[in-house]
């Protein structure tokens, strides 16, 4: 019964991406085409290229900011069931078919949003007033900011218009994602500047420091896709990574002509960029394990002297770094609302045919904000995982390692390119890295190691195996 | 830095590579974020007996509540006595005795007229009993204090919350429950009021040298004798496996 | 001092107080020797003591022809206790005189100021001169005398004159209000220590049997030490009391039909070793270790009996007799003991201005400017008249007249003080101010008059006196008669202690502290000077009546900076030629104050929590 609760959720939950995504082409159609009503224009000539306002409207205060809300609660309630908890689940709404119950947990949204609002504003005596406001708006703004170059949907055409999900296409595409992205950290320096408070300033020296070790990790994990695909604007890195690298059509029966084809995702392309890029990206959302800004157990961090919504904003800008870096992310890496694997073609062909632009867009913009989900899943599961990095590690790494690391993958790409323009000897490259480090990941450690694998714990324990007795672990080396 | 990591020899290109122990670290946080979202959770509050795919071990109070042990330090109660007045006659020990100093006491006398039997042969009562449970902090001393049998924590409650700190404070009608308590030694029964009693002559007696008490030892000769009986107990036990 | 601090006076000797004339040995029967004299013996280790040899003992000198041995110290008897030398003064009774050398002989009967009894055998000691153990406070010393007081024959029959006892007794210490300050309870914990043996019933007697109208007696916790027969016949010279019955059947009563009603009773309480006798007035109302004791004086009469307060927080408990040779010996009138009511009790708590029905609270700037306002007016004038009361101490009357005389210009100044009352035939005098010596010899050393009460009231009747500065609010003749002639003034400045009908009179009342809430000296009627020591601070804006006329002095432009007591006598006490060679510190009795446990649960804001939410304290005192 459980199982079938939570597919339900699911469920709904991609109903409602659908949903607002359908609701996103037809606003845009509708916009363009000057506002058709009963067969009637409330503008003549339509308003071509002005979709951008119900895109800017839907995509960045509807999808970003609710998922971003929503990682609140699922930041608490998927930490709990990680580590075996029951999560937040007392809030309830006194309504008829609502009284106790607390649907998994979800009113915790408003009471929290609640809290935040009514909490006092405080701010210390000895602190700058105007520094100390513009912090949380530094901080936030840029974030919001960033979504405005990434493309959900494909372009279809509503109401005879040609209509994508994307607020603006600049030639500059990913350079915006760079610039702005470094902007965000001006708000948590300024913040743990202003806040007259050594700990805070400590954090936003910290997140500074940060912030310019992995910029240039993050700006060279990306050149790779850059040059297999000759763009740094987004829809037509998506664009080419739609393209298949081998396989050819096939003709079903009904069907017509399928290509069952391997897609050219940048992850195939780029394995290595992937990790990079991410891990860079990770670093810069200041999400454990690179929350030393944050590091609550020694200096908690820049936005200590911050109360109220101030705070707030801190915190939701963090998790709307959390929504943007999976979009980007599936933008370039994951062939961004791509099925795969033929059904692109087909579904394609059906939809145009029957002049369903709309619901094409919908269903590719689903598919985008899946793969997105699932990136969320990942970032917040990695954040209760593993343990903060100490900070001398987190600079040997972004520097010692990844820094090498991409420089290397940009040459090897860049040959490998140069002499197979076809894109399928950097794909033979990328299998072969991921099926290595697939085949480390998957293979039994030796039974003599000096870890305990979860393997070896008793099957009644119930996951709860008590840890060995040290006179049983001697025991057993001898 | 601190401490300089040492090389552990015993690492394989595996955990030198990181990214495949990063990957098997998520899977078993994943795996478990799995067990526990698609099952349903056992509700046993004996948390070692749960059985079934959902790992979750939490209690949740105060839908499920664990059993307090025996022995368990509750709430206070003032013991009564047979006609329901508290057995305390406001000695104070508990009220000297507590580390939190959360007992007040006022203290009053019967009259030698009281009509109840049990309380004219008494001569001091609490007039005041306050504990307050805030303060208090469930050590219990005071029952160990008590000479009378009067204060116990056998309730196997825990304070309720309130709304304000006065609903903390308990007097004697909030303390005064639970069963009535008798001893043979209590004054009420052995005499009928406060004057000599009227014909009384039965030799009080001693017969010396039978049923010595032994003398109460010093505490280094009881400290002794505890020692030997842990000896007794094979250390060997522990270390079994 | 430390453990007769805090416990009842009951027959420990107790030190004398500093200027109390200690007995010398008559002149001429050699040097005082130091005590012990430095001994090769008296160094050797405790252990083992009994089975030392003979030879180990003090070299005794060889006996003259007379049969008696020849003193070592010339004048003084010495006597080798438990290994140690002795040199005492002849006569001295053996269990004073042993503590000196660091034995601790134990007794219930034995009591320094009574007969000696030697019925409760707990001081049964061996010495060399007897086969059989003897008991120490009926034992003369001998010259070269050996005694034991811990041998295991003394200690064997301690433990079972102890369990002989408590045989009968019955252990409801839990209700007694002896308990922590009971012999009982301490012998049986150094001397006995274990389950008692008695199989059956314990003998009952009667329990809170009333003896009269200060004392109690519970004849179950009695061992019948007879210390309080032989007080009520030797020192109080009313034999109330008696012993009746024999054997297990012995007791302890009034003679038939009568009372104790005695004003002495009282100290049968406090040398009862044990909980028979008890206080009627403070039974039941705190354990005795809750209670902290201060070296203070009682003021019920002009005597100044030498006095403990016992108090905890900021209430007096108990009045409690200090030793002091030259006035009270050990002991108190019960008239005195009760006389402590008045610390506790409808006191004055803050500053008033105003009469009537204008009458409201105000701040100490506000009443002091006020008073200045008025006074400067009147000052040098025959309209201001100053009272002065007696039962104030000599700092608040220095420093009150020394005021009067510079400020407001007076030259004469009216005695109040309380109505005067019977006298007995012992201690209490009629006269019921403790200080009214103290206040002759002030004004005389002032160059002020005193005129008696009635003059003031025919010159507030006549008209002459429009305003008044009263000192003390205690009035010789009934208050309600003077709040009415008190009316007739235009202006009253009064610094009361306590609410009276004069106190509502009045424009101005200051609140004034009471002797145990601040330190000084009382003259007796015999011109004896005693100092007192400050037992707990007072409330709030009470301040004793030197802080006030300090205050108004200043309001007058003076430059006085006095911050105690003791500032106030060294400026003007050396003015007074009888308190000139007063030593003030050197007088003051000990200083420690015994703290008693404080377990009295209080919160944040200083309150109890049983009261925080039901009410106010109830009338302080209980």
């Amino acid at each position: 019964m459980k199982a079938l609760e939570v597919i339900i959720a699911i469920g709904v939950i991609l109903g409602a991406i659908f949903g607002l995504s359908a609701l996103a082409y037809a606003l845009g159609g509708w916009i363009e085409a000057g506002f058709p009503f009963f067969g009637h224009r409330l503008v003549e000539s339509g308003l071509p290229g002005w979709a951008w306002v119900s895109n800017m409207l839907i995509l960045v205060l509807g999808f970003v900011m609710l998922i971003a809300t929503f990682l609140t609660l699922a930041e608490r309630k998927w930490s709990a069931m990680i580590q075996d908890r029951i999560g937040p689940n007392r809030a309830t709404i006194d309504l008829p078919g609502l009284r106790g119950r607390p649907l998994g947990g979800v009113f915790h949204v408003a009471t929290d949003a609640l809290k935040m609002l009514t909490k006092e504003d405080f701010r210390p005596k000895v602190a700058d007033a105007l520094l100390f406001n513009l912090g949380p708006i530094l901080a936030f703004a840029p974030v919001l900011a960033l979504f405005a170059v990434v493309p959900v949907g494909p372009q279809v055409t509503v109401f005879g218009q040609r209509v994508g999900l994307q607020v603006a296409n600049p030639d500059f595409g990913m350079l915006w994602v760079f610039a702005i992205a470094s902007l965000a950290v001006y708000g948590t320096s300024l913040a743990g500047w202003a806040s007259n408070n050594k700990f805070a300033l400590l954090g936003g020296v910290r997140a500074s420091s940060q912030m310019i070790s992995y910029e240039v990790a993050l700006g060279l994990g990306l050149v790779g896709v850059m040059m297999a695909f000759s763009s740094v604007r987004l829809p037509e890195l998506i664009q080419g990574q739609t393209t298949h690298l081998w396989g050819g059509t096939v003709e079903l029966p009904r069907l017509g002509a399928v290509n069952l084809g391997i897609p050219a995702w940048g992850l195939f392309l780029q394995p290595v960029g992937f990790i990079v890029f991410f891990a860079a990206a990770f670093a810069e959302t200041k999400r454990a394990p690179f929350d030393v800004p944050e590091g609550e157990s020694e200096i908690i961090g820049y936005f200590v002297e911050y109360s109220g919504m101030k705070f707030g904003l801190f915190m939701i800008s963090e998790f709307a770094e959390v929504v943007i870096l999976a979009a980007i992310t599936t933008a370039i890496f994951l062939g961004g609302w791509n099925i795969g694997f033929g059904f692109d073609s087909t579904l394609t062909r059906a939809l145009t045919q029957a002049n369903l632009g709309w619901l094409l867009g919908a269903i590719y913009a689903t598919v985008f904000w899946i793969k997105a989900l699932l990136l969320c899943y990942l970032q917040l599961a990695i954040r209760w995982t593993f343990p903060r990095f100490r900070y001398d590690q987190i600079q040997s790494l972004g520097w010692k390692i990844l820094l090498p690391i991409a420089l290397a993958n940009i040459f090897i790409t860049g040959a490998l390119i140069l002499v197979d323009p076809s894109l399928r000897s950097l794909a033979v490259l990328g299998f072969v890295e991921i099926g290595f480090v697939l085949a480390l990941t998957l293979r039994r450690p030796e039974p003599a190691g000096h870890e305990a694998d979860d393997a070896h714990l008793p099957a009644d324990a119930h996951g709860h195996a008590p840890p060995p007795l040290p006179g049983a672990a001697a025991a057993s080396h001898h | 830095m601190a401490y300089k990591a040492t090389k552990n020899p015993t690492t394989d290109l595996r955990e030198r590579l990181f990214l495949p122990e990063l990957l098997r670290g998520l899977a078993i946080t994943t795996r478990h974020f799995l067990r526990n979202l698609f099952n349903p959770r056992d509700t046993n509050v004996h948390v070692v007996d749960r059985k079934g795919p959902n790992l979750v071990s939490t209690v949740s109070y105060p839908e499920e509540k664990t059993p307090y042990p025996p022995g368990y330090r509750g709430l206070h109660r003032l013991v009564p006595r047979d006609d329901g007045k508290p057995r305390c006659v406001a000695c104070y020990m508990c009220a000297t005795i507590c580390p939190a100093q959360c007992i007040y006491i006022e203290a009053g006398e019967y009259e030698t007229t009281d009509p109840s039997s049990e309380s004219r042969v008494i001569e001091k009562y609490p007039t005041q009993f306050v504990i307050d449970e805030l303060r208090c902090i469930v050590c219990g001393l005071c029952v160990d204090a008590c000479p009378k049998d009067a204060i116990r924590m056998d309730t196997g409650l825990h304070t309720p919350s309130e709304y304000n700190r006065s609903g903390f404070v308990w007097d004697i009608p909030k303390l005064l429950q639970g069963p009535a308590v008798s001893h043979a030694s209590d004054p009420w029964n052995k005499r009928a009021s406060s004057a000599t009693p009227p014909h009384q002559h039965h030799e009080p007696h001693t017969r010396i040298g039978e049923g010595l008490v032994p003398l109460k030892l010093p505490t280094g000769e009881q400290q002794k004798r505890t020692e030997v009986t842990d000896q007794a107990i094979p250390v060997t036990r522990f270390l079994k496996d | 001092m430390s453990e007769s601090d805090r416990k009842k006076p009951s027959g420990d000797a107790q030190p004398s107080p500093p200027g109390a004339p200690t007995v010398h040995p008559a002149a001429g029967t050699g040097p005082t020797p130091t005590n012990p004299p430095p001994s090769p013996t008296a160094s050797g280790p405790r252990a083992g003591i009994e089975h030392q040899p003979p030879a180990a003992k003090p070299p005794i000198p060889p006996p003259t022809p007379g049969g008696k041995p020849t003193p070592k110290h010339p004048g003084f008897v010495t006597v080798t206790v438990d290994g140690k030398e002795l040199v005492a003064k002849p006569g001295e009774n053996m269990i004073d005189a042993v503590k000196k050398v660091g034995s601790d002989i134990p007794y219930y009967c034995y009591h320094h100021r009574l007969s000696i009894a030697a019925n409760c055998r707990m001081c049964l000691v061996e010495v060399s001169n007897s086969p059989k153990l003897v008991p120490a406070c009926q034992t003369p010393m001998a010259e070269g005398m050996v005694i034991h007081t811990n041998s295991p024959r003394v200690q064997e029959m301690q433990r079972a004159v102890m369990e002989f006892l408590l045989l009968n007794h019955p252990v409801d210490c839990a209700i007694c209000d002896q308990a922590g300050e009971c012999k009982l309870e301490d012998y049986y914990q150094r001397h006995d220590y274990r389950s008692s043996r008695l199989e059956g019933e314990k003998l009952m007697r009667a329990k809170r049997k009333v003896l009269g109208p200060t004392v109690v007696l519970d004849q179950e916790r009695c061992v019948q030490c007879t210390r309080c027969v032989r007080f009520m016949a030797e020192v109080a010279r009313e034999p109330q009391l008696g012993m009746f019955g024999r054997g297990s059947a012995e007791y302890i009563d009034t003679f038939p039909g009568k009372q104790l009603d005695s004003n002495y009773s009282g100290n049968t309480v406090d040398i009862c070793p044990v909980g028979a006798l008890l206080n009627r007035d403070f039974r039941f109302r705190a354990r005795s270790w809750f209670l902290s004791a201060a070296p203070s004086v009682c003021t019920g009469c002009s005597r100044g009996c030498s006095t403990f307060v016992d108090f905890m927080g900021q209430d007096m408990y108990r009045y409690r007799p200090r030793e002091n040779e030259q006035i009270n010996k050990s002991w108190m009138c019960d008239q005195g003991r009760l006389s402590y009511k008045y610390v506790n009790q409808h006191r004055v708590a803050a500053v008033m201005l105003g009469r009537g029905e204008d009458r409201r609270e105000a701040t100490v700037p506000e009443a002091l400017r006020s008073v200045a306002e008025q006074f400067k007016a009147l000052a040098g004038t025959e309209g201001l008249a100053v009272l002065a009361s007696p039962v104030a101490s000599n700092e608040d009357l220095l420093a009150t007249l020394s005021f009067a005389r510079d400020a407001l210009g007076v030259r004469s100044v009216f005695v109040s003080g309380r109505p005067g009352g019977a006298g007995d035939h012992y201690l209490m005098t009629p006269d019921k101010n403790p200080n009214r010596r103290g206040l002759e010899w002030i004004a005389r050393g002032l160059d002020l008059a005193l005129k008696p009460f009635s003059e003031l009231a025919q010159a507030i009747n006549s008209g002459k006196v429009k305003a008044l500065y009263a000192i003390g609010g205690e009035v010789p003749v009934d208050p309600s008669l003077v709040a009415q002639g008190f009316a007739r003034l235009e202006y009253l400045v009064l610094q009361a202690s306590n609410e009276s009908a004069i106190t509502a009179q009045a424009q101005v009342l200051l609140p004034a502290a009471v002797h145990v809430e601040d330190e000084g000296t009382f003259t007796n009627l015999d011109g004896i000077t005693q100092r007192f020591r400050r037992a707990y601070p007072p409330r709030a804006d009470v301040k004793p009546h030197w802080a006030w006329a300090v205050a108004l002095a200043r309001e007058f432009g003076f430059p006085w900076a006095h911050a105690s007591a003791r500032d106030v006598f060294r400026e003007w006490g050396p003015r007074v030629a009888e308190l000139a060679s007063f030593d003030w510190d050197g007088a003051a009795p000990p200083v420690k104050i015994a703290r008693g446990l404080n377990p009295l649960p209080t919160a944040a804001d200083g309150r109890p929590p049983g009261y925080r939410e039901f009410g106010p304290p109830r009338d302080r005192g209980i």
